[in-house]
């Protein structure tokens, strides 16, 4: 790991100041920290069970057939009949569930009530119920650990490929940077939409094929940028001497090139985010997306648009994608401003 | 003519030229844009006329009768059977309302701008054609939507040989093509060149009438026979042809697709569509046939009351709703639980202020044929024990029950609604965790995984992808996907486009397909297609389950060669028991009605409609009443308010629906 440059520490420091940015980012951080133990805050699983003296906590052990708890079936014990049942009983068992007891896959199919159901405290359904009886918190938050999983690892993927392709099309310049400039050129004016369409006609995609078809069509922005960057670092003296010194390639486009050009890059890591976010959405809301039932933000915004008279799950999805991005687009302005050249930087 | 949902109106459009079981789908989002992009290359190809080159087709066809003088005879009225009893329909009620007003212009729409206005050939089996074939040519006789009888349409008597096979027409000599020539005997041997040519590019039309029609004699110009290969039941179904006008395909060959892409066949029907009427991608308007010839002859009087069909193209079911709200569209589909009770509530102030009023309507039509099918060639699925358990963890009650409100049924079996093949006593396996897992444990899966699904002992799960072309369906299977983890069963979900789902499941590359069999609007069912030998373990056959059965092979023979309605009902218990035991289909649901929606100026004949009827507009029984549409307009803007009319026709409703 290489060590932050003053510079660079200064700027985090102004990022710190910036008082939106910085707070969308605790904000955003939080819920990320939420959404990764999504089970003990949503879900079906109970978070404790004491049952006949001996304590159990299900939510991420293999599955408890009923029959461990005494019921009559050998599928996932159903926990929130469970404790009603133990509240009958009244033998000294009981349990925790998490605050909203549902899991975003399970139909809660009520007699004479027809979904989407709208919002209720007393069903703890928060945010009501979609089409076919899913609580729609537990969607949105699943939805989002997923949509915010395949954001960052888009992220990783296509800065790694796009600055180690963009930094040697720099470095080495002639007629690498002739051929791969045209490449790029060709590359990025195939219409990468119907692309990932006829694909996802085909086969349905899977997470990492998604997310590989996607990453396939998108390295190419980060390449201009790069490519622009080692151009000019190149030709500064401290790439010189360690040439003179014997550093190969690789190590002087990643050891020395890459820590100065890298406050280039991190001003555009909140807009890939939110760009990635906007894409699966997209995607999942045409039908191209992630396979149902698979949580989504797309797919809930799809069900929404066509079922009006049930505002609860357009808003909701709505809401929750302004809320987001929004707080990705603070996030992102706040690095802009603290890692503004004009501040920084020191001519010689 | 109402167009209704999407779901409802393709399902079984009524059709006389018999024609290939379509799979029936809800269109796809997604598509729209590619279409509009289709439409827009075809509306390009279509601007440049290629040169004319002149062509007479009628030498090539007297040729082609020539060489084949077995199929096409020609002989005198002496040469007719002396002893032929003659019918002319004279006993069958009438089944339109005599108060309907002829005149006005009907609102609708349709989905998709047409691909084609062709009969035949690419593309021309689209969801357009019920609007100027299926529901508006004329055949030689015509099915009485009631009663099942038949009455005159281009012939004005029939009467059947006594081989079983063969039945002669009389023309009638009043019968006219939209563009004023008469129709005659000749137009009958032409039909038989024309689906018989491969000028058409239409391989199932081709197979069709060289396989099943063995002849047709022309007696003189206004009698004709036509043969069918063996004595079938429904002869009159099969035999009751429509005309292909030769004057009009004077032209045809090589270029035919590209030719006659936008040119309509000159109709005998009462609705026609003028070249000036076709606009492209935005609306088409039908225009009744001017001084049509059948206008005031019993059956087809006080029907198809519009002067002119507006069809506009809105390319969102929604969207279309909205439009029908606002009442630039007369009526509506309500059969999707979702519209009937969502979106258009009795309590809707549209409905209780009585501008528009709402109709549920019991018809008895064969279901599109909704449910999975089991690749029985799939390791897994060829056993029958895990077929069986998969039947019984298919949980399509809940569905039915809880998601469409019980207003859908469950399928009883592969062939419902053929109203004379019953068939007592077989109904699916209901949903029940304890016997599906009894038969997963027959086949070895015993233990269930980390995930509650079942495992056997190599270790191998329990786990089937379910293929569909519907996206609609998406919601169904994932509640199926819930119920049946239950039992241990895991079923993955792929929601194809409709070209790669349809391609993967007819290459039999699929382990579950979830798809529906548009049926064949016969008298009884067709098994050959989906369960004879002769179709499985092959590319594009709709035996789509491999079902390999010898004793079913010669069961299907026998039905195939069934003369009577007696033998047809005792064979088709058996093969449909068949069907049963061997658990490769699992039926799903079906509609036993259909439900409507239309503006107050619309009117209806006092039972509403038809037994026999897909859809409200079928048969043209409706009309508009222009000092309503008046009365109810200003009504609108004034505030004046009508009782609200919400009406259920149960009369021909059966038992258990």
């Amino acid at each position: 790991m290489f060590r932050l440059d003053p510079i660079t520490r200064r700027q985090l420091q102004r990022f710190r100041s910036l008082k939106r940015g910085y707070c969308s980012f605790l904000v955003l951080c939080g819920l990320l920290l939420m959404s990764t133990f999504a089970e003990l805050l949503v879900g079906s699983r109970a978070l404790i069970v004491k049952y006949h003296g001996s304590y159990y906590f299900p939510t991420y052990t293999a599955f408890h057939p009923g029959t461990d708890f005494g019921e009559d079936y050998s599928y996932e014990t159903n926990y929130r009949k469970l404790k009603e049942r133990f509240a009958t009983d009244a033998q000294g068992d009981w349990m925790l569930l998490p605050p909203v007891p549902y899991n975003p896959y399970e139909n809660s199919f009520e007699e004479g009530v027809y979904p989407p159901t709208p919002p209720s405290f007393f069903q703890r359904h928060f945010l009501g119920t979609d089409t076919t009886g899913r609580d729609v918190l537990a969607r949105l938050l699943y939805g989002f650990r997923i949509a915010m999983l395949f954001s960052l690892l888009f992220l990783v993927l296509v800065y790694v490929v796009g600055i180690a392709i963009g930094c040697a099309m720099g470095y080495f310049g002639g007629a690498f940077d002739l051929l791969m400039q045209r490449a790029i050129e060709i590359w990025s004016n195939i219409p990468f939409l119907y692309i990932v369409i006829i694909i996802a006609s085909i086969v349905t995609p899977n997470f990492l094929l998604l997310l590989g078809i996607v990453v396939l069509f998108s390295w190419t922005d980060m390449t201009y940028y790069m490519r622009t960057a080692a151009y000019r670092e190149k030709a500064r003296d401290y790439v010189a001497a360690a040439r003179v010194l014997g550093a190969g390639s690789g190590r002087i486009i990643f050891r020395h090139i890459l820590p100065n050009v890298l406050s280039l890059t991190v001003t555009f890591m909140p807009f890939t985010v939110s760009g990635a976010i906007t894409l699966l959405t997209a995607l999942d809301f045409l039908g191209f997306g992630l396979p149902p039932p698979t949580p989504s933000w797309g797919e809930l915004l799809e069900q929404g648009t066509s079922n009006l008279n049930a505002p609860w799950i357009v808003s909701s999805a709505f809401f929750a994608l302004v809320i987001i991005l929004s707080l990705v687009t603070f996030i992102g302005e706040a690095i802009r401003e603290a890692f503004d050249p004009k501040k920084f930087t020191i001519y010689q | 003519m109402k167009h209704l949902l999407p779901f409802s109106s393709e399902c079984g459009r009524s059709v006389r030229t018999p024609h290939e079981p379509r799979r029936v789908r809800a269109p796809a989002l997604q598509w729209l844009f590619l279409t509009v992009l289709a439409l827009g290359l075809l509306s390009g190809c279509a601007k440049k006329e290629t040169a004319v080159t002149r062509r007479d087709i009628g030498p090539e066809a007297e040729a082609y009768y020539k060489a084949h003088p077995d199929v096409f005879r020609f002989a005198t009225p002496a040469d007719l059977p002396k002893d032929l009893v003659w019918h002319d329909g004279s006993d069958v009620p009438e089944f339109s309302a005599p108060e309907a007003k002829r005149g006005g212009t009907e609102y609708s729409w349709i989905l998709d701008f047409p691909r084609t206005l062709r009969f035949a050939g690419p593309d021309a089996a689209g969801s357009f054609r019920s609007f100027i074939l299926d529901d508006n040519a004329l055949s030689l006789t015509m099915k009485q939507p009631n009663t099942g009888q038949y009455y005159p349409g281009l012939a004005k008597a029939w009467a059947y040989a006594s081989d079983g096979r063969t039945m002669y027409f009389k023309l009638d000599p009043d019968a006219r093509y939209s563009d004023g020539v008469p129709v005659k005997a000749d137009d009958y041997l032409f039909a038989f060149f024309f689906f018989r040519s491969r000028y058409i590019d239409d391989p199932w039309s081709n197979n069709f009438y060289t396989t099943y029609y063995t002849n047709v004699t022309k007696y003189d110009d206004y009698t004709i026979s036509v043969s069918w290969r063996e004595p079938i039941p429904d002869l009159d179904d099969k035999l009751g042809l429509t005309p292909v006008p030769e004057h009009f395909y004077k032209e045809l060959g090589d270029d035919y697709v590209q030719r006659y892409q936008w040119k309509l066949e000159p109709t005998t029907g009462p609705y026609t569509v003028k070249p000036e009427d076709l606009h492209k991608g935005s609306y088409v308007d039908l225009t009744r046939v001017p001084n049509w010839w059948a206008s005031d002859k019993p059956f087809y009087r006080h029907r198809y009351n519009f002067d002119r069909v507006h069809l506009q193209v809105i390319r969102d079911v929604d969207k279309a709703f909205e439009a029908f709200k606002r009442g630039d569209i007369d009526s509506f589909g309500l059969t999707l639980p979702k519209y009937w009770y969502d979106k258009l509530p009795d309590s809707d102030p549209l409905v209780q202020n009585g501008y528009i009023q709402k109709t549920v309507f019991y018809n008895q039509v064969p279901v599109p044929i909704y449910g999975f099918y089991l690749n029985t060639t799939i390791p897994l699925l060829n056993n029958r024990n895990v077929r069986e358990g998969i039947a019984y963890a298919s949980n399509f009650d809940l569905v039915d029950h809880q998601y469409f409100r019980g207003d859908f049924v469950r399928m009883q079996t592969g062939s419902d609604g053929y109203a004379e093949v019953p068939f007592p006593g077989i109904h699916p396996r209901p949903y029940s965790i304890d016997k599906a897992l009894e038969h997963f444990a027959k086949a070895g899966f015993t233990k269930r995984g980390p995930d509650g699904i079942l495992t056997d002992e190599k270790g191998q799960r329990l786990s089937f992808t379910v293929t569909t072309d519907d996206p609609s369906m998406r919601d169904v299977l994932t509640i199926l996907r819930q119920e049946a983890a239950k039992a241990g069963l895991e079923l993955n979900i792929e929601v194809l486009d409709e070209t790669t789902a349809d391609k993967k499941i007819a290459e039999k590359h699929h382990q579950i397909g979830f798809m529906a069999f548009g049926p064949a609007v016969e008298k009884y069912p067709r098994y050959w297609d989906f369960y004879d030998s002769a179709n499985a373990n092959k590319p594009q056959t709709n035996n789509i389950t491999n079902t390999v059965d010898p004793e079913m092979d010669k069961l299907i023979a026998a039905y195939d060669k069934a003369q009577s309605m007696d033998e047809i009902r005792r064979l088709a218990l058996q093969l449909e028991q068949h069907v049963y035991d061997n658990a490769a289909f699992i039926p799903a649901f079906k509609m036993p009605f259909y439900r409507v929606g239309y503006w107050r100026w619309i009117k209806w004949p006092k039972d509403f409609n038809v037994r026999f009827s897909n859809g409200a507009g079928q048969f043209g029984l409706d009309w508009i009443d222009e000092d309503a549409k008046k009365e109810t307009l200003d009504a609108r803007n004034s505030g004046q308010t009508f009782p609200p009319e919400i009406k259920v026709f149960d009369q021909w409703k059966l038992k258990g629906e």
